[in-house]
């Protein structure tokens, strides 16, 4: 016996995320949780129950198997806060923007060493007409719908945070005649 | 109950790719299930489409993470049928139609490398 929750779709799924819901699924089984978010492919529902110390249970409820969906409460600022931080990367620390220009000089030239073309956009460094690199111009920092190229550039990025961490600024202007 | 158990072959669903095979067959239905469509209802307007897709990518790019943050860890499977079986998660296919697991704790014994079909879960549960 299916019930219409798979068919809700995203905009009405939002409305349930960040708060206390009590699931019925399987043979009368009921859980209850923070509804954390829900997968749009397979409409699961991921419940976190927090634990008297500081951890967390996650229960994910399969979207085919889901028979109820009841509000109980609204998440207060504590839990929403909790509940957004546990699973979202760590927040990348601000470089002031002479740090910034400097890495991105430091990655641009890096790329030119290697032959490969790249220009600045602004804030942003655009690959090869492809990817492009946003600040902190970590290997984490490429976006590209060219998978490819973007395991390329994101290990040649990160060799350059390994093997220069004091990475010295080159002028964009003069390229570096150094041998490598 | 950690005897390893040798691997087991069970016979693989349809193929829906073979020719002569019935879509609309209720096996085919169980067995090859297509993801939920891309968008919930064919009025939604032109304005509220940006809106429902930046909803949609939110939440799944919570739910990856969410599973992301379960690999290699020891999660526990209900089944059908009160079935309680216990897993280190490995990943999930795009579709969320398979899990791979390792270390399958089953009543016949460990088996080392499993694929757990989604339609057969109605929940799992992850400490962390």
């Amino acid at each position: 016996m299916q019930c219409d929750w798979p068919l809700l779709g995203p905009l009405q799924w939002m409305r349930y995320v960040n708060k206390q819901v009590k699931v019925k699924a399987g043979k009368d089984e009921e859980r209850r949780g923070w509804l954390l978010t829900v997968d749009p492919v397979s409409a699961s529902l991921v419940l976190v129950d927090f634990k008297e110390d500081g951890g967390a249970s996650v229960q994910v409820v399969m979207g085919h198997a889901v028979e109820e969906v009841e509000v109980l409460q609204e998440a207060d600022e504590e839990t929403t806060q909790r509940l957004q931080s546990s699973f979202l990367p760590a927040k990348t620390r601000r470089l002031d923007p002479e740090d910034l220009r400097k890495r991105r000089a430091g990655v641009r030239s890096w790329l030119e060493k290697n032959r490969i073309p790249v220009e600045e956009e602004g804030d942003e460094l655009r690959v090869a007409g492809v990817l492009t690199i946003t600040p902190p111009y970590g290997p984490e920092d490429c976006c590209s719908s060219n998978q490819i190229i973007l395991d390329r550039i994101q290990k040649l990025i990160q060799s350059v945070f390994q093997i220069q961490p004091d990475h010295t600024e080159t002028d964009p202007d003069c390229p570096s005649t150094m041998e490598v | 109950m950690a005897t390893p158990v040798s691997v087991l072959r069970l016979p693989k669903g349809p193929d829906p790719n073979s020719r002569g095979f019935d879509p609309k067959s209720p096996r085919f239905i169980a067995l090859c299930r297509t993801s939920i469509a891309t968008s919930a209802s064919s009025e939604t307007n032109a304005e509220q489409l940006p809106i429902e897709q930046h909803a949609r990518s939110v939440l799944r790019e919570t739910f990856l993470r969410c599973l992301l943050s379960m690999t290699n860890k020891k999660v526990q499977f209900l089944m059908h049928e009160r079935v309680k079986v216990e897993a280190t998660f490995g990943a999930s296919d795009i579709d969320v139609l398979n899990f791979q697991v390792s270390d399958l704790h089953t009543p016949i014994g460990v088996q080392k490398e499993a694929l757990i079909r989604c339609q057969d879960v109605i929940s799992f549960t992850c400490d962390s």
